[in-house]
């Protein structure tokens, strides 16, 4: 891994299109800017990896449990 | 016989007109499907991003849930529904980008739905903080992670 060291108010680019800035440091955080092309997705990694797992564990599911949950929505519905 | 990926066979529909189906063996079964009718996620989903196809399959039972199996991956299906009926002030607006991806326009029309997850403790959950933006125009899907919500990737399912 690459690692640079910028004050306040410095960037880095990376390729021809995207552009990191640090805008502030406050309590041990580091607000950061980033240009890039609209297409780019950007998330903050803990957020990313949450998404990721949690469709890993969606797949876990058998025709029983459909069947079953079906059934109660279904039962809920009918009160 | 080494068969490998999606097997072409001949099949007549009731009006006498030639389609071409395929088949896929999937963990429930073998499912035959109408490859020009598949659910395209251009950017797959997030975790699984090589998924590109899916088939919508009906569910069995009456009911919000319906369920999609990936065309390249017989271990991947999601169950979804449409998170409105549980959730009526939830609402997601495809931006600009987003709708681009789906090929389509302002005026054409963007469904929401929403993976639900069976954990192992048989909790039932809703993805709000991922849901999946739908153009039935284009058959396309794109799902999104929201920024800065309150929407829990883990919103418990309320039983009516």
């Amino acid at each position: 891994m690459l690692v640079l060291t910028r004050k306040t108010g410095e960037g880095i680019i990376i390729g021809d299109d995207i552009k990191i800035t640090v805008v502030e440091l406050k309590g041990g955080g580091v607000r950061i800017g980033i240009d890039a092309p609209r297409e780019m997705k950007i998330h903050r990694q803990e957020v990313f990896d949450r998404i990721k797992q949690e469709n890993k564990e969606a797949i876990r599911w058998d025709i029983a449990d459909l069947n079953e949950l079906s059934t109660i929505l279904d039962a809920g519905r009918r009160k | 016989m080494g068969h490998s990926g999606p097997q072409r066979v001949e099949h007549y529909s009731g009006c006498g007109e030639e389609k071409m189906m395929e088949k896929i063996q999937s963990r429930f079964g073998e499912i035959e499907y109408d490859p020009d009718n598949t659910l395209q996620f251009p950017e797959g989903l997030i975790g699984f991003e090589d998924l590109r196809n899916f088939i919508v399959m009906p569910n069995e039972k009456e009911g919000p849930l319906f369920w999609i199996q990936s065309v390249d991956d017989p271990q991947v299906a999601f169950i979804l529904t449409d998170p409105t009926d549980f959730y009526y002030d939830y609402r997601v607006v495809p931006d600009e980008r987003e709708r681009e991806k789906l090929g389509i326009d302002e005026t054409e029309d963007c469904l929401i739905v929403s993976v639900v997850s069976v954990s192992s403790e048989r909790k039932i959950t809703l993805n709000l903080a991922a849901p999946i933006l739908f153009a039935p125009e284009t058959n396309r899907a794109l799902q999104v992670i929201l920024e800065g919500t309150n929407f829990s990737s883990q919103t418990p399912l309320p039983i009516l």
